[in-house]
């Protein structure tokens, strides 16, 4: 049976080629796209399409897409109806806790207020340290929060860290580290058992 | 004003959806009936105390709320099975089990916005009240029936069984809390964070492979056998027995080719108590038949009876069934001859349907 394969735009997708490339996949198509939005594997049943993070997660859900690959951090923050079956050990980074360098929010005795893209992520994270702080959903530039005052802290994605720096921000907390996943759709994975594990032991050996 | 939208996750069903999700809903009643299961019908109002009462985790931000006269907190129901086991403690109080009940009836949940999902549902299915699980097989045996008369080209009934965990994780003497959160990683087959987690509980080795290998123990009838290796302890083959006899049976029955088997299926642990399974039609991206043993269910209503039983989520499947067709015979009739017009319509409906058409022109024409 045919397999529908959905990858995240952009950097991830670059890193899950390479692997694909790595396995004998025919993804020529992939690395020579002009304007095309699906692509046909051009030794395999197989097609795959590109989309936005959160929409990997859709497509996925629906069952529109067998397979997603998909940051964790994506996968923190929205839903979670599918399963999370593979870690590609690629796009590594990390959620962390960051701020002024006099203002740790885990220190703070009082309201504490969060900027974050993450607000799931961070409300978890929070709650599981027993604090309630107010959370204020920024969809850009988060390091600007602290900085301008409008929040005590951030938690955020760190690849590099320079950013950070850049602003006078400093780590006070990791949340937990970020790879991309392979996640299926709940009845893809019972229909197409077979192509879909064939798939991941691919990936997995690309991987290793 | 002009009002022209309807709430988040509600849908308007046209003639042509309604007219398939009626004939499909048929086509399983059918099959209810043939298995001796009687109708009912419950109010679609229930106080809220009756969920809560019922399930120990009771999502209550995914029910519709509301307040009677009194102040009393009122929910839209969200599934059957709940008010049935009410329904049978109470008015069935003084009746003999075993009680076959059968339901076709929309049922209420608040989905995501925009998560293209829908928040009324049309659920069909069965309970068998009263019987223990020597009765699994005959209740199998209607999901398959079911999945049969549904008329997809392809379909897989998944099983798996809830004590198998269970016993597991009493075995390695587990905490509730524990037990859940390893369920959930299972159940969603998280094998990452599975992993992690294992590693932070106070199991030994042999224990943790075990749990570590549940997700993927899923698969044909080949499974059992995996399933029986990876077993650490007397109690767990003997669960493992147990699927491999409904399976023999099964086998003998002629279902073998649309039976598979999910050993980490661990859903609502407070909840399921043996059997659990589901239903999976081609390009449909979730189950569109759920069900399983609940055991302690009624106990919570004063009435200590096993029951097992499922539902068909008639609406997932709208869209892969093809179009019902309909014969509408037509009458073209000038204005002025409408009784004429009805009086042939009268004839020809005792063959079928008819409809009447105003048209130009001097004579009345009939179109098959």
């Amino acid at each position: 049976m045919s397999l529908s394969i959905a990858l995240t735009k952009g950097r991830l997708e670059k890193k899950t080629v390479e692997m694909l490339a790595k396995s004998g996949y025919g993804i020529e198509k992939l690395q020579d796209k002009g304007r095309a939005l699906v692509f046909p594997d051009t030794q395999k049943d197989i097609q795959y399409f590109l989309a936005k993070p959160n929409d990997v997660i859709t497509y996925v859900e629906h069952g529109v897409a067998d397979i997603g690959i998909v940051g964790k951090d994506t996968l923190m923050e929205g839903g979670k109806d599918y399963y999370e079956l593979l870690d590609l050990n690629t796009g590594i980074c990390s959620f962390i806790l960051a701020g002024m360098p006099d203002n740790n929010p885990l220190e703070k005795v009082g309201h504490i207020k969060i900027g974050t893209k993450y607000p799931n992520v961070t409300a978890e994270y929070f709650h599981a340290k027993g604090m309630e702080p107010e959370i204020i959903k920024i969809d850009g530039s988060v390091e600007l929060g602290p900085v301008l005052g409008l929040c005590d802290g951030i938690v955020d994605i760190m690849e590099t860290g320079t950013t950070l720096k850049e602003n006078g921000l400093v780590v006070f907390d990791t949340v937990c580290r970020i790879s991309a996943r392979a996640i299926v759709n709940k009845v893809s994975f019972k229909l197409k058992r077979d192509e879909i594990n064939a798939f991941l032991n691919d990936l997995k050996e690309a991987r290793d | 004003m002009n009002q022209i939208r309807i709430p988040q996750g509600m849908r308007d069903l046209i003639s042509e959806e309604c007219e398939k999700k009626e004939a499909l809903k048929n086509r399983i009643e059918n099959v209810f009936r043939s298995y001796g299961y009687r109708q009912l019908k419950t109010p679609a109002i229930e106080y809220l105390e009756t969920y809560t009462n019922a399930y120990g985790d009771v999502k209550d931000e995914e029910m519709y709320k509301f307040f009677d006269q009194e102040g009393k907190t009122l929910a839209l129901r969200t599934d059957m099975t709940v008010p049935i086991a009410r329904m049978c403690a109470s008015k069935f109080a003084n009746a003999k089990p075993p009680f076959r009940f059968r339901y076709s009836s929309d049922v209420f949940k608040v989905r995501h916005t925009f998560a293209g999902q829908r928040s009324e549902v049309t659920d069909c299915g069965i309970e068998l009240i009263g019987c223990d699980s020597k009765a699994d097989l005959e209740v199998l045996c209607t999901a398959l029936d079911t999945m049969q008369a549904i008329g997809a080209e392809d379909y897989v009934l998944e099983i798996g069984n809830s004590e198998f965990f269970r016993s597991a994780c009493s075995a390695v003497a587990l905490s509730e809390e524990e037990s859940s959160q390893l369920a959930q990683l299972i159940d969603r087959k998280s094998l990452v964070e599975l992993q992690e987690y294992l590693q932070t509980l106070k199991i030994d080795a042999g224990a943790v492979s075990f749990f570590a290998q549940l997700p993927m123990l899923g698969g044909r009838e080949e499974v059992l056998d995996r399933a029986e290796e990876v077993s650490f302890n007397a109690a767990l083959k003997e669960e493992v027995k147990t699927l491999r006899n409904l399976y023999r049976d099964l086998k003998a029955l002629g279902y073998e080719k649309h039976i598979s088997f999910d050993f980490g299926k661990v859903p609502h642990l407070d909840y399921y108590t043996g059997i659990i399974f589901e239903g999976y039609v081609g390009n449909v991206g979730a189950s569109v038949l759920s069900g399983g043993r609940y055991d302690s269910l009624l106990n919570k209503f004063g009435r200590d009876l096993p029951a097992c039983g499922f539902s068909v989520k008639l609406d997932a499947l709208i869209d892969i069934l093809p179009k019902e067709e309909q014969k509408i015979t037509k009458i073209y009739y000038p204005r002025g001859r409408e009784a004429e017009a009805l009086q042939k319509a009268k004839q020809l409906r005792e063959k079928g349907a008819v409809e009447l058409i105003e048209a130009e022109g001097k004579e009345i024409e009939v179109k098959a």
